[in-house]
């Protein structure tokens, strides 16, 4: 059978310019190929029935025939080593380069650290300089490189259709200035992203000086700060928040996901953690109340959690105000907006005692999406409370005089813009959907486009000019408590690329408009000239500038100024499934949809839905059984759900759900979220774009079109119904339950206090005689990593007679439940260091992603019966589950199942306590990972990195081999691995080398004969990709032989336990347990978190009622030896 | 009855295994001398576009090795030097030599001179310069007599085992750590009778015990 396949002819640039500019179908998942590979491929088919095989053993014959002659194959490859003409300063060839840069993002951005291998930035990392920030990074900081690099980014300038040069830019540029300078700008408008740059600040200040009629408009489609109306109204100055998680006790988050979808969410996830971490039973701990309409990572880490729909949050407020009406004087107002609120009084009275009783060390944070008002009264609380100043500040901020795109829109309709210059952002794709921005668009004369992406606003556009991405930029930005950080070019503009504030400078005719002498200029004003120099010089070495944070205001609460947003605020209505209440959220991982196109963040599945390459249309249980797509059949594990909702891969086949507002309609695939408000129904933005590239093209639905300017964050009066159709949702854990198994061991803070060691009385060890018997249990931590007791077992371990562990090192982890947030950082962290690719929509579904580390999510809701699959509580979806994440990697067992099974030693442990895996060994018989309990071993199905993922069916006949633009991305140290290999988690063990060897060279050369023997590494030195980057330090990395170090301090805490340990696999990866903190007077008060509560319903039928496991050993029971 | 075989057919089960084994040992033969790295690697000499003859410039003008290879106490990687460094020089001494002339061009235009690569370790195992040489393993372990080759020539296998035998046994290779880039210098263990001691000491005091799990070469 012979296939012809359609690709797009290259251009004549293409086909001329570097290599690297061909082969764009990498990554690629083009639509109408995966609807031909659908055709031809059904599911489940193991098969490449495309192939032929006579005519794959016709080409391959001749190749076996080619292979014998002469034996070409054993002949070196004649290669070259190219070295520099002249020497580089600084450059030692083969070490890497850090160099301080910034990532913006709207109003903030997260400083940086980029690794440079022979000037190709292939990895990120927060800026430890940056302390608020402790050297941490986002999911989408880490993500951004791939951005970089991303073959679909706009690769020229372009006026109409046809390419211009950079001279043809800048003379339009100054074109636009020209016939615009005397009219003072009537006619042109701009309309830009936010920004908190304060180079462009000073240039949209001149650009207005000089036009003063022209049309500055800024627009965002989603908000992560507090509206400045609300700081307005309430305190008369132009202010925001800052909160100091740290330094709060008890927290009330008023629909507010601050752990993610805030500005600042990894200084507020990190201090937030700070507030929770218990090292031991002394610490204290902090309580979070949330109420929230959908699901979110911060409700994960409730410890009450009040399912409350986002229209209703003003009554919240307004009843958790009233019931404080003892500070709060003029309370009464907000009397009427509280009624008809569906939340018992005992809850908010509760919650209002607490926060009182801690009085100037809690804290009320309400989310950016809410109404003015909302906020007003969180500042009210917090003033009240005298939280101002300990837990949140107030800090001056420059008030945007930025138009509003409403207005732009209006001066459209209008016909007074005659040049619109769109500077990022891609309003055509998410502006409101009542302004109709595309034929607005359409309508003006001239448009000019400024984007990293010829995309659906560029398609508008007549000239689109290509941006230089951040890391190919000079610029500025300011962190979240304003710092000034530099944004630093890591490489030339790969394709060209001009910056923002170039254009800018240009359009503004500034006598010089080179983006590092603008930013200079806006840095160095402060300093005198002599200084400048050292100033500037610093500012790039440091990656800040000191001293610049925003000023810290004097606040106070003006009662009577804030009432006047009391004329604009809903009063309670209900809604129900004939008026449902649409929540727009952002997504967590391609945001907006700016990072659509990012393979490596459409590959790692949502923290909560666990859905990966798309998004769904949430609906609660309930509401899912009232539309009628409610599963049947046995639910307790979703994988064995009989009928309807799964294929016989066990893939979700979603219903296609339909939502009408006000005659606008979006369909997508329904999925049933547990934990959501009954009539909330949750739709993420930032999917189903229309011209994405090839990644993000088609992936997911598009809700921008539900989207009115009026009802931005929350529209009700929505009704929503579900078709026949359906749809398959890479869904990577439909199962949700943890059984009553002990995964993730839980207690409550006052058990915990009570007895700190619980876990082991938890699960099976509290059951099974000590896996390393009594020899083992009389050792101290550090002899039982050196000398693997053997316990009762028959086999002998590894030891110094057999040649056992006797490195210097002995390698472990410790992971805290407690504050592991499930921000997925580590996941992106982890494949941007060790290579790992992306395997596509399709190979997602057969459950073939690559992550090394991943988050696991289980519900609990405290019903599971012991009855297996038979019991009611286990019929049926929880609609109030608790949370619980636990992340997964390589447990770097020292008595590993998997190198038991292995024909040909490929896995097998090094003398320092890793579990290594030698790839050129590996003949990819998969025994290993079929042994192992954990499933953290990732096999290479396909040559991922050679080949296209729309032809990985077509073996030697596809296309083959790597872009040089996607090979700049990978880390030169570690090895990228092909076809038929397994691959797993290695502990970083490059990092591991490189550091070992780092420093024993740094004592060699230091020359001091008395430290050439202290070859073992200082503390602190190797740390994997997934510790540095994580947010609240939840994961710790060290040598366990060294007492003192991080790692064995993090697992002598009490409730530190092993996954699965009655497995006598002896992890040393090991977790500790997750502690709640709910207060005893809340109506919702559980004793026991609901996972333990539903062990012991499990395991004890009988003693279920009394919760406790008692201390005397119990039979296990067959169910649970076979989980 | 007939006889089916004839009565030399009786010797054929001696003659198939005679054959087999003789045609084993040509293959095994063949196989060790043709695909292993001892045969495909060691005397490798390429002429590179520079005909650069370190017995010169190590032997006679007496550089050390760490002049051009600067890098390679610091680096996972020996540098080659940059068209620059030759110029430090070759702009005064021969500087109109023909056969300098790719040197002078990289040197002008910023075009690297195609050094052809000669050692090299497959792309599954990482090896680091800086740790063997701050750690008294000689250049000349690998590279051979560099200081006497005008061309230079692949001597070492650099296969697996060649790896394993040093790092099994460190102390039989190391040098006096002052003595690495000295490649005319003598191993510990070659110095006479103490030398045995001396290298034993070395192993001792410095901690040297070169990695024999995987993780220490492949990642």
């Amino acid at each position: 059978m012979k296939r012809k396949f359609e690709h797009p002819a290259p251009s004549q640039r293409e086909l001329n310019g570097p290599k690297y500019w061909r082969s764009l179908d990498e990554l690629a998942q083009t639509p109408g190929f995966k609807a031909q590979l659908e055709r031809e491929f059904p599911p489940g088919s193991e098969t490449s029935e495309g192939v032929d095989r006579r005519h794959f053993m016709k080409i391959m014959a001749a190749s076996f025939a080619l292979g014998g002659i002469g034996l070409s194959g054993c002949h070196r490859p004649e290669r070259n080593i190219l070295p520099f003409g002249k020497s580089v300063e600084g450059i030692i060839p083969g070490l890497p380069q850090y160099y301080a840069t910034a990532m913006p993002l709207r109003k903030s951005a997260i400083p940086l650290l980029a690794e440079t291998h022979q000037g190709r930035p292939t990895k990120l990392e927060g800026n430890p300089t940056y302390a608020p920030l402790g050297g941490r990074a986002s999911l989408i900081a880490q993500a951004s490189i791939l951005d970089l690099y991303d073959p679909d980014r706009a690769r020229a300038h372009t006026k109409d259709k046809s390419e211009v040069t950079t001279a043809a830019v800048n003379a339009l540029l100054a074109d636009i200035a020209k016939s615009f300078s005397g009219s003072g700008g009537t006619g042109l408008a701009f309309l830009a992203e936010e920004s908190s740059s304060p180079t462009r600040l000073r240039l949209v200040r001149a650009l207005r000086q000089k036009f003063p009629n022209a049309i500055w408009a800024e627009y965002e489609p989603v908000a992560d700060e507090p509206p400045i109306a609300a700081a307005q109204a309430a305190f008369g100055a132009n202010v925001k928040p800052l909160y100091h998680f740290a330094k709060a006790k008890r927290i009330v988050s008023i629909d507010c996901d601050f752990l993610h979808a805030e500005a600042g969410s990894v200084y507020y996830a990190r201090s937030y953690a700070m507030g929770r971490k218990l090292n031991s039973a002394k610490d204290e701990m902090n309580r979070l109340y949330v109420a929230e309409s959908a699901l979110t990572l911060t409700g994960s880490m409730a410890d009450h959690r009040l399912r409350l729909a986002t229209s209703h949050m003003m009554a919240f407020a307004s009843a958790l105000a009233l019931e404080l009406r003892d500070k709060l004087p003029g309370v009464e107002a907000l009397q009427s907006y509280a009624e008809g609120v569906p939340v018992k009084p005992e809850w908010i009275k509760a919650c209002a005692d607490d926060l009182r009783q801690n009085a100037g060390e809690c804290l009320v944070v309400a989310g950016s999406h809410l109404p003015p008002v909302v906020h007003a009264i969180a500042y009210a609380i917090n003033e009240a409370l005298g939280n101002v100043g300990t837990t949140v500040d107030f800090v001056t901020v420059e008030p945007s005089t930025a138009a509003s795109i409403q207005d732009l829109a209006n001066a459209i309709k209008a016909s007074s813009v005659r040049t619109l210059v769109v500077l990022g952002g891609n309003p055509v794709y998410n502006a409101p959907a009542d302004l109709d921005w595309p034929s607005l668009q359409k309508s003006v004369q001239q448009v000019v486009r400024h984007g990293l992406y010829v995309d659906e606003t560029s398609a508008l556009a007549g000239t689109h000019i290509a941006a230089a991405h951040y890391l190919e930029s000079w610029g500025d930005a300011r962190a979240i408590d304003g710092t000034i950080v530099p944004i630093q070019p890591m490489i030339q503009p790969l394709f060209g690329g001009l910056t923002e504030i170039e254009i800018l400078a240009r359009i503004a005719g500034e006598a010089n408009a080179d983006p590092y002498e603008l930013v200079r200029a806006t840095v160095t004003t402060t300093a005198d000239a002599a200084d400048a120099d050292k100033t500037m010089r610093r500012f790039l070495h440091d990656g800040l500038l000191e001293g610049t944070a925003y000023a810290k205001a004097q606040v106070s609460f003006n009662a009577r100024n804030a009432a006047a947003l009391l004329r604009n605020a809903p009063k309670f209505t209900a809604i129900d499934k004939n008026n449902v209440e649409i929540r727009f959220t952002f997504d967590h991982k391609v945001d907006d949809g700016r990072f659509a196109n990012n393979g490596w963040v459409q590959e790692v599945s949502d923290p909560i839905t666990k859905i990966a390459w798309d998004n769904a249309i949430l609906v609660s249980p309930a509401f899912a059984r009232e539309l009628g797509v409610y599963p049947t059949g046995s639910l307790l594990q979703v994988a064995r759900v009989e009928e309807g909702e799964l294929d016989s891969l066990a893939r979700e086949q979603a219903h296609i759900g339909e939502i009408v507002i006000g005659g606008r309609k979006i369909r997508g695939p329904i999925h049933i979220q547990p934990g959501l408000a009954t009539y909330t129904v949750v739709v993420t933005l930032g999917y189903g774009r229309s011209q994405a590239g090839h990644v993000g093209t088609n992936a997911g639905y598009n809700a921008y079109p539900l989207r009115t300017s009026d009802a931005m964050y929350v529209a009700t009066g929505a009704k929503l119904t579900s078709t026949e159709e359906r749809y398959a949702l890479a869904n990577t854990q439909a199962h949700w339950s943890m059984e009553g198994r002990d995964l993730v061991r839980e207690a409550n803070y006052e058990e915990y206090r009570e007895n700190p060691g619980f876990v082991r009385e938890v699960g099976m060890e509290a059951e099974t005689p000590s896996t390393i018997g009594k020899v083992g249990e009389a050792m101290t931590p550090q002899q039982r990593a050196a000398e693997i007791p053997r316990g009762n077992s028959l086999y002998s371990t590894p030891n110094a007679q057999n040649g056992g562990f006797d490195g210097v090192h002995q390698w472990g982890m410790s992971i805290d439940l407690n504050t592991c947030i499930g921000c997925n950082a580590c996941v992106i962290a982890c494949q941007a260091e060790n290579n790992i690719p992306i395997v596509g929509k399709e190979q997602s579904l057969r459950g073939r992603q690559m992550h090394w580390i991943r988050i696991d999510r289980y519900y609990s809701d405290g019903e599971i019966d012991a009855a297996a699959f038979g019991g009611e509580g286990n019929k049926k979806l929880p609609e109030d589950p608790q949370i619980s994440l636990q992340p997964v990697n390589c447990q770097q067992c020292e008595l590993a199942p998997c190198e038991m099974v292995c024909p040909v030693n490929a896995t097998v442990h090094d003398n320092e306590g890793l579990n290594v895996m030698a790839y050129n060994r590996c003949i990819g018989t998969r025994y290993c990972a079929n042994n192992c309990p954990y499933k953290v071993r990732r096999f290479n199905y396909f040559d991922w990195n050679q080949r296209q993922l729309d032809s990985l069916y077509l073996g030697p006949l596809g296309p083959h081999g790597m872009p040089e633009l996607v090979k700049m991305v990978k880390n030169p140290e570690v090895t990228v691995r092909m076809r038929g290999v397994m691959e797993k988690c290695t502990y970083c063990v490059q990092r591991i080398e490189n550091g070992k060897i780092r420093h024993k060279v740094k004592m060699a050369q230091d020359g001091n004969p008395a430290d050439m023997g202290k070859v073992a590494v200082p503390d602190g030195t190797i740390v994997p990709a997934c510790a540095q980057t994580c947010p609240v330090d939840a994961i710790v990395f060290g040598n366990i032989l060294d007492p003192e170090s991080q790692v064995s301090k993090a697992k002598q805490r009490e409730q530190e336990y092993q996954l699965l340990g009655y497995l006598n696999t002896r992890p040393r990866t090991t977790y500790s347990a997750r502690i709640r903190n709910p207060n005893p007077k809340m109506p919702d008060y559980a004793k026991q978190p609901l996972s333990r509560l539903e062990h012991s319903r499990k395991n004890e039928p009988e003693g279920a009622e009394e919760g406790g496991h008692g201390a005397e050993p119990h039979a296990a029971e067959p169910t649970e030896a076979k989980g | 009855m007939s006889k089916l075989f004839p009565k030399s057919a009786n010797k054929l089960p001696l003659q198939i295994v005679i054959y087999l084994a003789v045609l084993g040992s040509i293959a095994t033969a063949a196989v060790t001398y043709y695909m292993t790295p001892k045969y495909t690697r060691v005397g490798y000499a390429p002429v590179q576009p520079v005909p650069f003859s370190h017995a010169k410039h190590v032997g006679e003008v007496g550089l050390d090795c760490r002049y051009c290879h600067n890098a390679v106490d610091q680096s996972y990687h020996s540098n080659i030097p940059t068209a620059q460094t030759c110029m430090n020089c070759h702009s005064i001494v021969k500087k109109d030599s023909p056969l300098l002339a790719p040197v002078r061009e990289s040197y002008e235009k910023g075009t690297p001179v195609p050094w052809v690569w000669i050692h090299t370790t497959p792309d599954y195992a990482y090896f680091n310069h800086s740790i063997h040489v701050n750690r008294g393993v000689s250049c000349v372990e690998c590279h051979g007599k560099v200081n006497e080759m005008d061309t230079v020539t692949h001597m070492q296998p650099l296969s697996m085992s060649f790896c394993l035998d040093c790092h099994k046994d460190p102390a039989a290779k190391l040098r006096d750590p002052k003595d690495v880039f000295n490649l005319d210098s003598k191993r510990l263990v070659d110095q006479g009778p103490e030398g045995a001691a001396k290298a034993a000491k070395f192993v001792h005091d410095w901690k040297v015990m070169p990695p024999q799990s995987c993780s220490g070469c492949h990642r």
